[in-house]
Order: C-alpha cells, then sequence, then structure tokens
C-alpha cells in the first residue's frame, strides 16, 4: 500500500492549521471522507482537496509534498505512523506528539516539538524559537522523545524541558535550555548567550566553549563514564551523532543555575 | 412598543409573589401595569407553564479591575482551553475561569443574570475596573470601592481625626471613583503586609500606624451609616482561610456595633480546628450568629470542584497559601503604593480533605442561615468557582438527594467533619428568587431593579420549569434587559450596554485641601487624574451612571 500524500497544489496566503491530517485520525477513512475533512485556512475552512491533491492509501504513512512554512500543526499529537514533510513546516511541528516519527526535510517553525511525549522528530534543515518548548503560560515543556536537528535552532530552545534529548548538530540560538526542569540538549555547533538561564536540574552536553552566566560554577574536569552510554544510544540515528569520532568522554563540568535551584549541569567536550 | 408577558408563573418576592400566574406588560423598558385603554399589544410571549422571575443580580463577583488582568496574564493556558468565537452579533473571546470581558457579560446574561457588582474597586485603579466592565456588555454594573489598607485613611485614624473628616474622606472616594458602596479587605492588613506583618488579628496593631482592624471597620461601617449609603459596608475579614478563624468572624460580628454589615464569602472565614486535621467547620456557630444579628447579612463564597484562579486583593493571605498554587504559578503584588493583589491559582479537588470540607461547610452556611433575605449567592467568582457555575449551585441547594449524592463522592473524612446529610432543608424557588434577585437589589440598594411590578425597569428572566434545577437554570428560555429581547434559548440575539449603579453622598469640599498635597507627595497619580469624571462613563456612547437615593432620601 502507497503513501497517503497530501501535495500542495499552491502556496496559501493565510496559514493552514494540520491538525487533522494525523495517522490516528485518517485511520479506517477513504479517500473521499479524508478529502471531505475542512481545514482552518486563516478565517475560512476548506476542505482537504481543495487546498491537496490526495493520492496513496496507508493512513499510517502520511507524506506532504511541497510543503512551505504556513502549515502549522503538522503531527499534532501524533500517536504512531510517520509523517514525512518534503519543503518547510510551519509554527507548532509535531505539538504533543505521542509516539511515531516526523521527518522534515527542510526547515521548520516555533514551537516545533512543543511539549512532545514521546517519538521521533527529525528536522532537516533548521528549527525556530521554543523547539521543544512549552507553550506561553505552560510549566513543563517538551516531556519524552527525541528532537533531532541538523541545522540550526532558535532561542529558548528546551525551554522548560521536563525529559527528553533535544540533539542540535547545527548552532543553538540564546537562552538555550532556559528554565529546563530535566532532560538532555546537545549542541555540536555554537550557542548563544544566557545558556542554561534559571535551568533547575537537566544537562546540557556542548563541543564548543559555551559564554557562561555568573550564577554557574566551574566543577572541574571530569571523565564520565555514562557519555559512552550515551553515545552509544546515538548509534540509531542518521545523524552526526551517530558516528564513532563524534563520542568523548571528557568534559569540563559546569553546574547552575544557582539563581535557580542549581543542580542542572554544562557539559563541556575538552 | 408594548410587550405581553403572557400566563407566566412569577415569582417576585418584592412584591411578596410566590409562584402565581400572572400577567406582565412591558412598555419602554418598564414594566407597567395592565393598560385599561385597550391598546394593541404588539409583541406577546405565551410564558404558560414558564417560571418568571426578574433578571438575577450577583452582588459580588470580580469581574474589573487590574487584578482580572493579572490573572488573564498569568494563566493563558486557561484562555486557550475556552476559545469563544464570534457570531454577528457577539465578539470573540476566552472564557473559564477569568473570561475576557465581553464572554462575562454574555455568558451572565445567558444564564439569566442583568446586573453584576465587583467587589473590589481600589480607588486608584478604579478607571480600569470601569473600562473593563464597560467593555462587560447587557448587564448592569458598579463597584465597591475598596478602603481599609490605604495609608491616607490609616494617617487619619493615626491622627485621631473626627469621624465627620473621615466621612468626608470616605464619600469624597466614592464619588471620585464611582462606587455603590464601600468595600474593606483585610482591614488594614494589605497595609501591614507591606511593613512585613504577616498576619493581622482583629485586635493586633499595624506595626506602622497601630491601628487595629476592628478600629478600622467600626470607623467605615459608622462612616457609611452616617453618610446614608444602603449597601452595607462589605467586609472580606481578617485571617481568612485560616483555620480557627470561626472565633475572629465572631468577634467581628459583635465588634460592629450592631451598624449593618455585610461578611463577603463567609465560608472562607467560618473554619474551626477541631478533629484529626486540625481544620473543622464552623457553619453552625457563624449561621447562628447570622441569624441573631439582624444587622449582619453575608453572601456565602461557595467552593466548587475544578480548576479556577483565586483573585484577591488580600495579599496577605495569598501570600500565605501561594504554596498550594495550582499550577504552579502565582502573582503577589502592591498596587500603585495604595493597595495590594493576589492572584493564585487554585484546583480545588472533592478528594482533598480541607477542599471536600470547604464545599460542604458553604453549603451547611446556605441551609443553616434561615432568612434568605440576609444571606447571597456566590462563589466569589472566580475565587471559590467560576460564576458559571451558578447552576449547579442552585441544584445542590434546591435538590437534597442530589446534594447527598455529591456529599458521598468527597473525601470521606471530610463527610465525617459535616452535619450536611443531615440537613433537610430544600431552598424554594421562592427563595432562590429572594437570593438572587429582590433581596440582592434590596442589600445593594438598586431602586426600580430586581422585582416585577410596575414602575420597575424591565429585567426579566424566563426558565422552563425543570426538576433538574441545573438543566432549568442554564439556559433560560428568554432574557430581558430594560424592556429588550436579549437571549433567547440560552443565546445572546441582541447586545444591549447597560447601566453603572452609582450613589454620590455628600461631602464637604475642603477635604481636596488635604489630599491634594497627599496626592502630589505621594500617589501615582495626580488629584485630578484620580478623580473620574462622568463622560469617561458615559462618552463612549454605549455607558451611563444611573445614581441611587440614599438611605432615608428615597
Amino acid at each position: 500500500m502507497s503513501a497517503l500524500t497530501f501535495t500542495l497544489k499552491q502556496p496559501t496566503d493565510q496559514r493552514i492549521d494540520m491538525s487533522p491530517l494525523v495517522c490516528q485520525k485518517l485511520q479506517g477513512l477513504d479517500v473521499d471522507a479524508i478529502a471531505a475533512i475542512e481545514l482552518q485556512n486563516g478565517k475560512s475552512r476548506r476542505r482537504v482537496d481543495e487546498l491537496f491533491y490526495i493520492t496513496g492509501m496507508n493512513t499510517q504513512e502520511i507524506i506532504i509534498a511541497y510543503s512551505n512554512n504556513k502549515l502549522d500543526f503538522i503531527g499534532k499529537e501524533l500517536d504512531g505512523g510517520s509523517i514525512s514533510v518534503q519543503g518547510d513546516a510551519g509554527a507548532y511541528l509535531g505539538m504533543q506528539m505521542k509516539s511515531g516519527t516526523i521527518n522534515v526535510s527542510g526547515d521548520a517553525g516555533l514551537y516545533a516539538g512543543c511539549e512532545m511525549k514521546n517519538g521521533l522528530l527529525q528536522i532537516e534543515g533548521d528549527a525556530g524559537d521554543f523547539l521543544g518548548g512549552a507553550l506561553p503560560g505552560n510549566k513543563q515543556g517538551m516531556k519524552g522523545g527525541t528532537v533531532l536537528v541538523k541545522g540550526n535552532v532558535g532561542q529558548r530552545a528546551g525551554d522548560h524541558m521536563r525529559r527528553g534529548q533535544i540533539l542540535i548538530e547545527g548552532n543553538a540560538g540564546d537562552y538555550c535550555g532556559s528554565r529546563m526542569l530535566a532532560g538532555t540538549i546537545a549542541v555540536m555547533g555554537n550557542t548563544g548567550r544566557y545558556l542554561g538561564y534559571a535551568m533547575r536540574r537537566g544537562t546540557l552536553l556542548l563541543w564548543n566553549q559555551p559564554q557562561l552566566s555568573a550564577t554557574f560554577n566551574d566543577c572541574g574536569s571530569h571523565t564520565l563514564a555514562f557519555l559512552p552510554i550515551l553515545f552509544a544510544s546515538f548509534k540509531s540515528f542518521n545523524s552526526r551523532f551517530a558516528d564513532s569520532g563524534a563520542a568523548f568522554n571528557r568534559v569540563q563540568r559546569y553546574g547552575g543555575d544557582m539563581a535557580e535551584t542549581g543542580r542542572g549541569e554544562v557539559l563541556v567536550r575538552i | 412598543m408594548l410587550i405581553k408577558l403572557t400566563g407566566g408563573t412569577v415569582y417576585d418576592p418584592a412584591s411578596g409573589i410566590d409562584g402565581q400566574q400572572q400577567d406582565i406588560f412591558v412598555q419602554d423598558g418598564r414594566i407597567i401595569d395592565a393598560p385599561k385603554d385597550g391598546r394593541p399589544v404588539d409583541r406577546e410571549y405565551d410564558l404558560r407553564g414558564k417560571v418568571v422571575m426578574s433578571g438575577a443580580i450577583d452582588m459580588h463577583t470580580h469581574i474589573g479591575g487590574g487584578k482580572g488582568n493579572i490573572a488573564r496574564t498569568l494563566l493563558p493556558e486557561d484562555h486557550r482551553m475556552d476559545p469563544v468565537q464570534r457570531t454577528p452579533i457577539t465578539r470573540s473571546g476566552n472564557g473559564h475561569a477569568m473570561p475576557s470581558t465581553y464572554v462575562a457579560g454574555y455568558r451572565y446574561a445567558e444564564m439569566g443574570y442583568t446586573a453584576c457588582f465587583e467587589p473590589a474597586v481600589l480607588p486608584i485603579n478604579a478607571r480600569q475596573a470601569h473600562m473593563e466592565m464597560g467593555d462587560t456588555p447587557i448587564v448592569d454594573k458598579g463597584g465597591y470601592v475598596m478602603l481599609g489598607s490605604d495609608d491616607f485613611l490609616l494617617r487619619m485614624m493615626t491622627a485621631n481625626k473626627d469621624q465627620k473628616a473621615i466621612n468626608d474622606y470616605v464619600a469624597w472616594t466614592l464619588n471620585a471613583a464611582k462606587g455603590i458602596g464601600i468595600k474593606v479587605v483585610n482591614a488594614g492588613g494589605i497595609n501591614a503586609f507591606k511593613f512585613n506583618q504577616r498576619k493581622l488579628d482583629l485586635d493586633e496593631q499595624n506595626s506602622h500606624y497601630a491601628v487595629t482592624p476592628r478600629q478600622i471597620l467600626q470607623t467605615l461601617a459608622r462612616a457609611v451609616q452616617e453618610l446614608g449609603i444602603t449597601h452595607p459596608l462589605h467586609v472580606h475579614g481578617c485571617n481568612l482561610g485560616v483555620p480557627g478563624n470561626l472565633e475572629t468572624t465572631l468577634n467581628t460580628i459583635q465588634g460592629i456595633d450592631g451598624l449593618p454589615m455585610h461578611l463577603t464569602h463567609i465560608q472562607f472565614h467560618s473554619y474551626g480546628k477541631e478533629g484529626d486535621f486540625k481544620f473543622s467547620s464552623g457553619a453552625a456557630q457563624i449561621a447562628e450568629a447570622i441569624n441573631q444579628n439582624k444587622n449582619i447579612t453575608a453572601d456565602v463564597g461557595q467552593i466548587l470542584f475544578g480548576q479556577t484562579v483565586t483573585a484577591s486583593g488580600d495579599n496577605m493571605r495569598q501570600h500565605a497559601n501561594h504554596r498550594f498554587a495550582s499550577p504552579n504559578k502565582w502573582v503577589c503584588m502592591d498596587i500603585e503604593c495604595d493597595a495590594g493583589c493576589g492572584v493564585v491559582p487554585f484546583k480545588y479537588k472533592d478528594q482533598n480533605f480541607v477542599n471536600a470540607l470547604q464545599w460542604a461547610i458553604g453549603l451547611e452556611i446556605f441551609l443553616l442561615v434561615e432568612d434568605p433575605w440576609r444571606i447571597f449567592l456566590t462563589t466569589d467568582h472566580p475565587n471559590g468557582a467560576p460564576f458559571t457555575s451558578y447552576p449547579h449551585l442552585i441544584r445542590l441547594l434546591m435538590d437534597r438527594s442530589f446534594r447527598n449524592d455529591m456529599l458521598a463522592t468527597i473525601h470521606p473524612e471530610a463527610q465525617k467533619m459535616t452535619t450536611l446529610a443531615s440537613i433537610e432543608r430544600e431552598y424554594t424557588l421562592n427563595e432562590i428568587a429572594i437570593m438572587t434577585r429582590a433581596g440582592a437589589a434590596r442589600i445593594i440598594g438598586l431602586k426600580d431593579r430586581g422585582a416585577l411590578s410596575a414602575g420597575n425597569w424591565a429585567d426579566i428572566t424566563v426558565y422552563t420549569e425543570n426538576a433538574d434545577r441545573q438543566t432549568m437554570f442554564t439556559k433560560p428560555d428568554y432574557v430581558f434587559k430594560d424592556g429588550e429581547l436579549v437571549v433567547k434559548d440560552g443565546q445572546v440575539v441582541k447586545v444591549t450596554w447597560g447601566t453603572t449603579h452609582i450613589v454620590k453622598p455628600d461631602y464637604d469640599l475642603s477635604i481636596e485641601k488635604d489630599l491634594k498635597p497627599y496626592f502630589d507627595k505621594y500617589l501615582t497619580m495626580k488629584l485630578g487624574n484620580f478623580k473620574i469624571s462622568d463622560d469617561e462613563i458615559s462618552e463612549d456612547g454605549r455607558g451611563s451612571l444611573t445614581a441611587h437615593p440614599l438611605r432615608g432620601a428615597a
């Protein structure tokens, strides 16, 4: 059975709410029923077949072709199955997803992986601000699963993050790991200002020396036995994180943010 | 236009009508006697089999003022879960615990309410409160102006100024802030909090001003009495939520020396400290005290289970309770160097012993206070529960078996600590009409509202009789506001704008001689800007002011 493919007919002026088009909601629906689903498009509601050409049958394997950054809420609350986005994704990609995989060939907008619970979210390009963060006002961001970004990410990556891991091959913007409760963020490139701002617990694993606030204390250099185990867990990813050359076990350790409970750590490769 | 409401079963306690079938005629916004000249009726509604009451009045609900916006800012998730779309006649907004102003107005009207009173208008923030109420459609509104923790009053009391001077200050503030009553919140406590006091008993001195809450209450209650303001001093007592505060409340009742006093959200002030958990119901003693002291009125501030947010001027008590915040975030702040506020989100849980007993205590008070003219139906919206839960509360009061079914589901230890199961009383429709209409209008001092006799404004709510009182009160068939049909089948069909109710007691203008230098030196705005002009209420073309007579002047 071929993948269920939504090919965007033409770019829209207004944003499209894609949250109805997730595997578990489409399961058991025939093409006519899927075509008749109405999507919010700006102020109006439009049928799926007005906006997309629909081909294929397999609702557990969805492809969104010619996608662009106006397509919001792709894979919202996804619970099993896979969604492959060919092109860019809008805001709230994979928001609150529970399981399954999402792959984006281009860039993702704001709040990708926001409050995600489990599964794998892979972005080949860049991601916007609040990657794996919490919705405004909420106290917990990403709670599990893996977010893998091959490009750069915006500000506030992992804001209020609670559990899970965010792997970034490129650079991270300012306030990376802000208000983090727990979990792991690994950044191969550079990080911006205010790294780990008000983080309580959790780990920031860095390849390059960051600019740290005064509320982080140098705890000396360490050889950490858990790091090889952590790197071994990355082996299955299609990523530079899986390269055997990427692994290390010797780090400089900084504790903070002392302006909070201060049980977080920043580990920098040496 | 002459409107005839035909054959409804009318409950109009203000006129002593308890469930009689009769016709009501409305012309030019007011109820009139049956016309004798044979004029044709322009519009007739057949209300046979329906229950007709005047529009309900919420005498204590936080719908305006700075703390509402703080709560909205603090809890975007609460709004996110309840989005309200625009329709051709209504505007979009958000609902739940602290709804947007427009949605608050629509939802009140859709429940049959036609007037709401904001009980904590900080004088220095009154403009904000009036603007929010000005954006609250359909319902009438008004506010109680908050005094008692303001430095100017405390300075006057420390300086032993005579009652006349204080009366002038109270009347001046009431005129400047455009209120209909005077409210005291934790008398002097908000101020004492700023001098690092974390509790203040009725006879404990403010460490800076050496004034006690009892003195403040007596002084202000006397001012309200001497100025002839109909609404008694509206008192949020000391020690809110503290186990054992029952004694404080009883002392407050005794200490007011027979002056009229309204004790608000009294449920939060009726706690004993007996039992294994050192927390027990004081409802019986409080109800007894209310029954004995005819000068006392109260609204309950019932809690109902679920997520809400507590927003109060009482920063002292809110700060003490901040660790119970759920979700875990809260705000306590000073307001313009002259008042304070605390906003703490709360989730009341039926399986939490304290919450469950609070629920039972509120209901006990409702059922044990004998005179429905002196007890009012409130949840202290949003502090005990959002106002949208009123129909559920009415069912709890009117339906004993439903009440006992609910009681059986709460925390078992709380069930053992309450006498609720043994209370047989069920409220009648007439008593509900007293509590939510006639009594409320009387206690606030509203002329021409809360009654269905000729001459009153035609605020009328029509329900379909239903044994399930929650369903009945959730969705009225018709709601008329000033004679216009605004809600049909529980949906807004026309958006009108209610008036703002105020009183204008006289005062000696020379008070401004003392106030002006005080404003210049200490406050964030000048005296001239502090005073709200009539135009500010009405210049948008939809607001208006209605001044009510003082006692003895009617």
